[in-house]
This record gives structure tokens, sequence and C-alpha cells, in this order.
């Protein structure tokens, strides 16, 4: 039996039901749309559909998808870092399944309901409308809804729990010592977190990008309940022209841009994050050169210099 | 010991961010018990919403739609992905490598690309290729779900048993059990809490499951998510509010099912909340 054997099935299953058919959709994005009725057509084979994918009118949604993904992704990062820092070394330990599980209750609720959620809530008529109103801070009814605002909020609410996860996982493998060796050495809790703690949780933090920006350049569901014509996402252009315009030509080139996009804009990002940490990490390189100079009092406290060490070169 | 300005301040961000989290959630279960005609507006406190499950039987198909089809793209997931994250473990190689590629593709692959992928897929095997099964509603929307959730399955069992020692499955061999018997009376076994996690992971997955549904359904099978999305363009009636609820009640029944298993099985707060979100 070959050593693989066990996972024939598996990999029969998504040869048939998934490679097969992404396959399929790569094919028909080099064809055509035949005349009113036909859906799709290979017998000229062309670039053409791209192009089009890249028309004035399309290029704007591919537009505010990026923004939207990009803008989400950050706030994401900025709300979750510091609750996900919070759950893993401040709150009592006994506390923190029970924080999880919180966390993890949004997460498994029904995407599409907790949206719906979100429409009653941003609502003009709903009760934080006439909140805001009562407060005096706004003058008419809340106008948010169905513009990209409102589909900002919602992203940043539907993939926060990815983000808040990752970065728990990192910040609880850290470890006390280490922060405290940090502080023995005379760093202050701002320094402490900043040179050991943060790079020491960067692989949670690189997971949680990950995780929340991929599957939100994607989404459309989200964009669909909150965005009206004005925040429009790739998604939905895809899934229109499938169901609505019929043009699986056109369709299959816009699934296939949008993952093309997704994975040219991973890869500027972590050349960006490489190119702006190079004069962080060459300055780092020279601080902790002196480190185990300093540390001669206790072998927890060069340790840790070592592993921070380690990690930031 | 005084506490510093910042961690007080950490403690409300955080308190402040479940606030924002539960925000949505406690909307619709307080709708739930809307009395009036529409979800947004609402009228007075009643049961008429849950009545409409009995009531309905639009509302009562979808439901067991959905259940039927969580249960079932569940174990097919829990099977495939048993055994290829036995596999992963125990027989390693050059083939993993190429097999992790496969899963994370999967993984990272936008669902709606999943979905319009498989529309025109399915109706050529069903129809083109004249495979009856395909065009069945039920066997389309498991193919849909079980793809993703074939993955996670994998990932879980993969990384339970690459924590544990293969000794006892040697000591099983050298005392002349036969493959499969190992296989049966000690891998298995020892896999056990990753499989029943990865079962109630991929059953909850397919509950939740809008986008693949949406396209690869048949009218007649329309599953809970679909019927709620199309409400959305007729209108949203508390009814809605209401069964969501029940459902969300019955997912987190099993998600805490899932997270006692773990605990049984020796896992920590945060080994329980990577394997929940399938990392």
């Amino acid at each position: 039996m070959p050593r693989f054997a066990l996972a024939i099935p598996a990999w029969a299953w998504l040869a048939i039901f998934f490679v097969a058919p992404v396959a399929m959709v790569v094919w028909f994005s080099f064809g055509y749309k035949p005349g009113i009725f036909g859906t799709h057509a290979n017998d000229v084979l062309s670039f053409d559909r791209y192009l089009e994918a890249l028309s004035p009118t399309f290029f704007s949604t591919f537009l505010n998808t990026l923004w939207i993904g990009l803008a989400g992704t950050a706030l994401c990062l900025l709300i979750g870092l510091p609750v996900a820092y919070w759950m893993a070394v401040k709150a009592p330990p006994s506390r923190r399944g029970l924080l999880i599980a919180l966390v993890l209750v949004p997460f498994w609720t029904n995407f599409l309901v907790r949206t719906i959620g979100w429409q009653v809530i941003l609502a003009p008529e709903g009760w934080l409308s006439t909140l805001l109103q009562d407060v005096g801070l706004i003058g008419g009814p809340l106008d948010i809804l169905y513009t990209r605002s409102a589909v900002l909020i919602g992203v940043v609410y539907n993939y926060l729990p990815l983000m808040i996860l990752p970065l728990f996982v990192a910040f609880d493998r850290v470890g006390t010592p280490v922060r405290e060796a940090s502080k023995d050495l005379g760093a202050g809790r701002w320094r402490t977190f900043l040179r050991v703690t943060l790079p020491l949780a960067r692989p949670g933090v690189i997971a949680g990008v990950l995780l929340v920006f991929i599957p939100l350049m994607g989404d459309y569901i989200t964009a669909t309940v909150l965005g009206g014509a004005k925040g429009n996402m790739v998604g939905q252009l895809v899934a229109s022209q499938f169901q609505a315009a019929q043009n699986w030509a056109l369709g299959s080139a816009m699934a296939v841009m949008l993952i093309l996009v997704i994975m040219v804009t991973v890869a500027v990002g972590a050349l960006v994050v490489w190119l702006v940490m190079l004069p962080i990490r060459s300055r780092n390189r020279l601080v902790l050169g002196d480190a185990p100079a300093a540390a001669t009092g206790g072998d927890r406290a060069s340790e840790a210099a070592r592993e921070s060490e380690e990690v930031l070169s | 010991m005084k506490r510093s300005w910042s961690d007080v301040a950490l403690s409300v961000w955080g308190v402040l961010v479940f606030l924002f989290l539960f925000a949505p959630i406690i909307v619709i279960i307080i709708s739930a018990f809307n009395s009036g005609r529409l979800l947004v507006a609402w009228d007075g406190f009643g049961f008429d919403g849950f009545a409409a499950l009995l009531e309905k039987p639009a509302i009562q198909s979808a439901v067991w739609v959905s259940i039927q089809t969580g249960f079932i793209a569940a174990i097919v997931a829990t099977v495939l992905g048993t055994l290829a994250g036995i596999a992963m473990a125990r027989h390693p190689g050059k083939w993993v490598f190429w097999f992790i590629g496969l899963l994370l593709l999967v993984s990272v692959t936008p669902e709606i690309v999943d979905a319009v992928a498989l529309l025109p897929w399915l109706v050529f095997l069903g129809q083109d290729l004249g495979i009856g099964l395909f065009n069945d509603g039920i066997v389309r929307l498991v193919v849909g779900h079980s793809l993703f959730s074939t993955a996670v399955v994998s990932y879980i069992v993969r990384a339970r048993l690459v924590g544990l020692d293969a000794q006892l499955e040697e000591a099983s061999a050298d005392l002349y059990a036969k493959p499969f018997a190992t296989f049966r009376r000690v891998t298995l076994p020892l896999a056990m809490p990753a499989v029943l996690a990865g079962f109630l992971l991929s059953f909850t997955l397919s509950l939740d499951n809008t986008i693949i549904a949406a396209f690869v359904q048949v009218s007649g099978t329309t599953p809970w998510p679909v019927y709620v999305l199309s409400a959305l363009r007729s209108g949203l009636r508390p009814e809605i509010a209401s069964v969501s609820t029940i459902m969300l009640v019955l997912t987190l029944v099993a998600l805490a099912l899932v997270a006692l298993v773990l605990r049984r099985a020796g896992d920590s707060a945060t080994q329980i909340a990577r394997t929940m979100t399938g990392n």
C-alpha cells in the first residue's frame, strides 16, 4: 500500500468537487458569451474577458473591494490586538476559557443572521438612530445603512473573531517568564510590549491578518445585506454575472481576477512589511548585541535576550 | 497592587469590544419576541415568531433540509478528513507537502468562487454526463458543504496525532495486531476527540453555509440560510429572528459539546481555541 493510501478518498473528493470545477471556471474565463441565450463558449480563446473585467465600470468595484479589504483588516487588527492582549495577559487565567467561549459565540452565529442584526441596528428608524438623535449627536435619522461605511462596520464585526483568536494564542504562548525577564532588565511596560511581546507574537499577527483579509476580499453576504448600490464588492459582481447576466465567461474572469488580486495584495503587503522592518531589525540587532554583557544577573534574563534576538534577526 | 491606567484602559476596551461582538446577536434575540409584522419595527412582546415554525411548512422544510445536509456533510467530511489526517500524521512523506498545499488552496479560495464553480460543474455532471445523483438537492448541498469541512477535519486530526507518539501503534503491531486492527483499536481511539470535534465543527459550518448553498440548491430543497437570504429581498419578518435564535441555541449546545470533549481529552483553553478555528 502506498503511504498516502488513506488520503486517497479525500484527495479524490477534492479533485472532483474542487479542483475540476475551479479549473473549469479558469477555462471559461478565456471564452466569451455567445448571444443572449448562451452562457459561455470556448471556441475562440482570448484574454478579452479579463480586459472587460478591468473596464471602468467593474474596475471601480475592484478598487472598492480592495479599499474595504485593507481598511477592514487594519481596523480588525487595531481593535483586536488590545483585546487579545487583555485576554491572554491581563484577564485572570481562570476566566480565559469563558472569554474565548464568548468570542466564539458570534463566530458561530449564522453569518447572514448576525449581519441582519446590524441592518436592524443601523436602520434609519432603528433604536441607535433614535438614541443618537435624542443625545443630539446627529440632526436627522441615521444615514449609514446601504453605504460603504455600513459595509465596513459589517466586515469588521464579522471577521473580528478571526483576528482575536490567533492573536490570543500568540500572546498566550509568549508566556509570563519572558515578559518578567524583560522588566527585570529594566524595560518599562511599553518597551516590554513593543520590543519583546509584540515581536514574539508576530506569527499570530500574520495569521490573523491573513485569516481576516482573504475571506473578507471574497465576501458576498455583508455587502449584499448592508451595502446597497454604493457598497458593492467583487463577490456580488461575480454572483450577478452568473445569476442575472448569465455571462459565465465574464463572471469566471472576475472570479479569477479576484483570486489574483488577493494573492498580489498579500505578496505586496509582505514585501512592504519586510522593507519597513528592515531598519528596525538592524537597529534592534545593535541594541541586543550588548544585552548578554548587561544581563549577568540571571539565566532567565539572558535566555530572554537570546530568544528575542533569535526572533528579531 | 494599584492598577495602572493602561490596565484599566485595556479592560474597558475589552468590555466595549465584547459588547460590540454581542450587539447584533442581542438585537436578533430581542427581535425574536417581536409580535409585529416586520423584523425592523418593534410592535410588542409575543411568541408569534416561534409559532410560525409550527405553522409554515416552508420554514419547517428549510430547517429540516439544513439539519439533514449538516448531518450528512459532517459524516462525509469526518470520514474523508479523518483518514487523510491519519495518513498525514502516520505515513508522512513528500506527498504530505502537496496534500497540505491542496487543503490550503481549498481553505483560502473565496466561497463565492467555489459557489460559481460548483454550479456549472454539477449541471455538467448531472445533465451532460447524466449522473442523476447530482440532480438531487441534498447531494448537491452535501458536496458544496463538505469541501471546506474536509480540510478542517484533516488539519485537526493531523494536529492531534502529530502531538502523540506513534509508539502505541508500534507496540500494537509488535503484539501481532493486523494493520486494520491497530487502526481500529489504537489509532482511531487516539484520534477520537479530534474526530468528534471535527464532526461537530463540520455540522455547524454546514448549518452556516449560505453562499455555496444559494448557488447549488435546487428548488424544493432550500436550506435555512438560503430561505433567510430570499426573505431579505421579500421583507424580513420576526419569525426569521425566532428560528435563528433556536438554531443559535442548537449550535451553542453542539459547540459546548466540542469544548467538553476537548477538555476531557486534556486540552487547555488555548488549544481549544486553536482547534475550534481550524488552525
